[in-house]
């Protein structure tokens, strides 16, 4: 048997492209090709006779991979494939790879192929993202600034920012607001009536930002008033309360904080 | 400010509904808010329950005295009143924050209902107008308020609802005297009168039907189009639009005269059947037709608002209160069903009886609210809005309340044992629907990946469908899953064996799953 082909990308669509166009380009085999994304899974072993290929991204083959898929594929599966490149499961370059290949060979049927394991990793990373952008567009709290900017913190599993941006900017057009996930230093930017567009932040930014917690505002303690006020006693159930709205999501969203 | 909002809210918070769904709507130059189609919760609570909207009553002083609800006038409690800027101002406040969708805004019955109605409409127009509030709003409509009034504030709201309260003309008689199903009925008819002919006018294409409405529209095979033709014959029945485009009480309407209080009429020589049914609030067509104003006067104010967000574009919604009074599961069923049917309504939500009054002609429940009832309930709900249920087949007079052990869609399939088992790889999407332990979602993707491929029970599997549920009523090309007995009893074993937790939320009925014995099962002997 051949050994395996391991190609190692960076966290990236770009990354995540470059290595499906360099995989694709080696003609090894598709079976015996592997895709990993660098640094994700901290638990990984390197794999004993398997051959280690390094990606560094490339914008030209990357934007190649993207207008194959459009074309040659469907539009459909060139969102599913850049939201699936947004996830935090540690098998998405690999299944990209792998949903690609079947979606080369079949066209776009290949979104209904449902039975095949690689197409349902697709769906099912598409689903956590998309499911984890949904309960962001309810579970985002913004503290106003002094100079009225609206701020919002969050640090979700998933890279979403420039998922969930869009449904804020259309929502407060007239409103100076930042996203930022602090834990991968990312942040959109939308100024009034304005374009909005995503940022990288430095070290000292993220610190600033990090020291807005836990001001009170006259807002704050009326919304938890409130929160404390519409629960009813007699159908207290705290199981329910944790499922409907996971701990990881607490940490930014003012009623859960003392 | 803090106290009156925390008195408000508390106030308000009996009320079950918080959904923020049922329109699209992007944001407005100038404006601040949008909508989402499936509505987007923001919190929950302590009880598990979602905060989407700002839930909140304008006052709690009320002229009404409901004998379960906490703000009957003869109650000793703290009672205030907010401004209509109050609310605009923490609407858009709470709302530039992410904390919540929208607003809710119910009320006590302040100096009189149509006080109280214009209350809400000046304060929702004050929001969409001078704070230019672009987002949610849900209101209620006063029962015995002016039409005008309602149709007022039904121009500014994304939904409006009713409380049906109690399913049976009795129970509301006897709890909450100064209201009459004829006031509850009329404005649920009024808003969706003005919803369909808001539609009309306004050209608003696919219109704003429920799921109940597109379900069976599904299921009898019609376009949008069919369906609509059919409603509008039906409708036509009941109402004439003429020249100016107003519509005015006509046709059957005349024969069948006036509403009397009592909502009791006897000229239609039916009076026999109609009297024995008379205490389910919504039996059938022709009481109906007796004292609910089937043809409400129209809009009045469409042309002044034309080109607006709509009349009422997000649908109405009512809700039930359970446990409070003796009805049986199968009365909520069918009235639930009837207001599907008949009132067009999106959602009808179950309140489990909180007895928040030490009153005598209230029901002291022993294991705290009937929350597993509540939840069998809205479990049939949704099997007659989404599967296609009819209410006579989950329940009948005979057997008239769900089974608490098992959920109504195993049930059912229990009851009609005839019909199984079913062919994963060719029955059609309603079929699948109703073997226990395939939902619409993985219907539906049974139906998408079976044109690739013939899909066997790994497959179904890791397409979403509960095997150890669905196993006794499936097969894949032919072949069950495992050799079984397709035998009521056996069955019924094996599934409560099962020993699936309950839902999380079902925690204080005084019955826990666990504490089960078979024995207890009257099926079982």
């Amino acid at each position: 048997m051949k050994p395996v082909k391991i190609v190692q990308c960076v966290d990236s669509v770009e990354g995540i492209f470059t290595a499906v166009y360099d995989a694709w380009a080696m003609k090894y085999g598709h079976e015996f090709i592997k895709l990993e994304v660098i640094g994700m899974d901290e638990s990984l072993n390197y794999e004993l006779f398997s051959e280690y290929v390094l990606v560094e991204p490339d914008s030209l083959k990357a934007e190649k991979v993207a207008k194959s898929i459009r074309s040659k594929i469907s539009e459909q599966a060139y969102e599913l494939v850049v939201k699936a490149a947004l996830s935090s499961d540690v098998r998405k370059a690999d299944a990209i790879y792998h949903f690609l290949v079947r979606g080369f060979l079949m066209g776009k049927k290949v979104v209904d192929n449902l039975s095949d394991p690689y197409v349902q990793q697709i769906f099912e990373m598409n689903r956590f993202v998309g499911n984890e952008t949904h309960f962001f567009k309810g579970f985002l709290r913004f503290v106003e600034l002094k100079n009225g900017i609206l701020l919002g913190k969050m640090e979700p599993k998933s890279n979403i920012v420039e998922l969930l941006t869009p449904h804020f900017a259309d929502r407060f057009a007239a409103e100076n607001f930042m996203i930022v996930d602090m834990k991968r230093g990312v942040a959109s930017i939308h100024q009034r009536n304005q374009e909005w567009f995503m940022t990288a932040l430095e070290e000292e930014q993220m610190e600033a930002l990090a020291a807005y917690d836990t001001e009170e505002t006259e807002y704050s303690v009326l919304w938890k008033a409130f929160f404390k006020s519409v629960a009813i006693k007699e159908r207290e159930n705290y199981n329910l309360q944790r499922n409907q709205v996971r701990l990881r999501y607490r940490k930014h969203m003012t009623e859960f904080q003392e | 400010m803090e106290e009156k909002l925390s008195i408000l809210a508390d106030a308000a918070k009996y009320d079950v509904a918080c959904t923020s769904s049922g329109v699209d709507r992007k944001g407005k130059e100038g404006s601040i808010g949008s909508a989402f189609q499936s509505g987007i919760c923001h919190t929950f609570t302590a009880d598990g329950r979602c905060v989407s909207l700002l839930k909140i009553l304008f006052t709690n002083e009320c002229i009404f005295d409901c004998k379960y609800c906490i703000n009957r006038s003869s109650n000793d409690v703290k009672r205030t009143t907010f401004t209509p800027d109050e609310v605009c101002n923490l609407t858009i406040e709470f709302y530039r924050r992410n904390y919540i969708e929208g607003l809710f805004l119910s009320s006590g019955i302040l100096h009189s209902p149509n006080y109280t109605m214009d209350l809400i409409y000046q304060t929702l127009k004050k929001l969409r107008c001078e704070y230019h509030f672009n987002g949610y709003i849900h209101c209620k409509a006063i029962p015995g308020a002016d039409p005008e009034l309602i149709e007022l504030a039904g121009w500014y709201a994304d939904r409006m609802s009713v409380n049906l309260e109690l399913p049976t003309a009795d129970g509301l008689k006897n709890l909450a005297p100064h209201k009459s199903r004829k006031n509850i009925l009329n404005p649920i008819r009024q808003i969706q009168s003005g919803i369909e002919e808001s539609q009309e006018l306004l050209g608003m294409s696919g219109g704003n039907k429920g799921a109940y409405w597109h379900t069976r529209r599904k299921l009898e095979g019609k376009t949008i189009e069919q369906k609509r033709k059919e409603d509008a014959i039906r409708y036509q029945s009941t109402k004439r639009i003429d020249n100016t485009g107003q519509l005015d009480n006509t046709g059957k309407l005349g024969n069948v005269g006036k509403l009397d209080n009592a909502g009791n009429l006897d000229n239609t020589g039916k009076l026999g059947t109609l009297k024995k049914k008379s205490s389910i609030i919504l039996p059938g067509e022709a009481e109906e037709r007796n004292w609910v104003q089937s043809a409400p006067t129209g809009l009045s104010k469409i042309s002044q608002f034309a080109g607006s967000r709509g009349f009422v574009p997000a649908g109405q919604s009512t809700q039930m209160i359970i446990g409070a009074t003796p009805e049986t599961d199968f009365e909520l069923i069918s009235v639930t069903e009837a207001l599907y049917q008949k009132f067009d309504l999106k959602r009808v939500f179950y309140s489990a009886f909180i007895r928040v009054n030490d009153d005598s002609a209230l029901p002291v429940i022993p294991g705290g609210p009937p929350l597993l009832r509540e939840h069998r309930l809205y479990q049939a709900d949704w099997l007659l809005r989404y599967y296609g249920f009819m209410a006579g087949e989950l329940l009948t007079k005979e057997r008239p309340n769900f089974n608490v052990y098992l959920d109504p869609k195993c049930n059912w399939a229990l009851g009609h044992l005839e019909e199984f088992p079913v062919e994963v790889n060719k029955a059609d999407y309603y079929t699948l629907l109703r073997v226990p332990g395939i939902g619409p979602k993985s219907a539906g993707r049974i139906v998408k990946a079976r044109r690739m491929a013939s899909l066997n029970f790994a497959d179904l599997k890791k397409l979403g469908v509960v095997l150890k549920r669905a196993l006794y009523f499936i097969t894949c090309d032919g072949k069950m899953m495992y050799p079984t007995k397709i035998e009521e009893n056996y069955i019924t074993r094996q599934l409560l064996n099962l020993n699936e937790a309950l839902p999380k939320h079902i925690t204080n009925d005084g019955m826990t799953y666990e504490q089960l014995s078979l024995f207890q099962i009257p099926n079982f002997s």
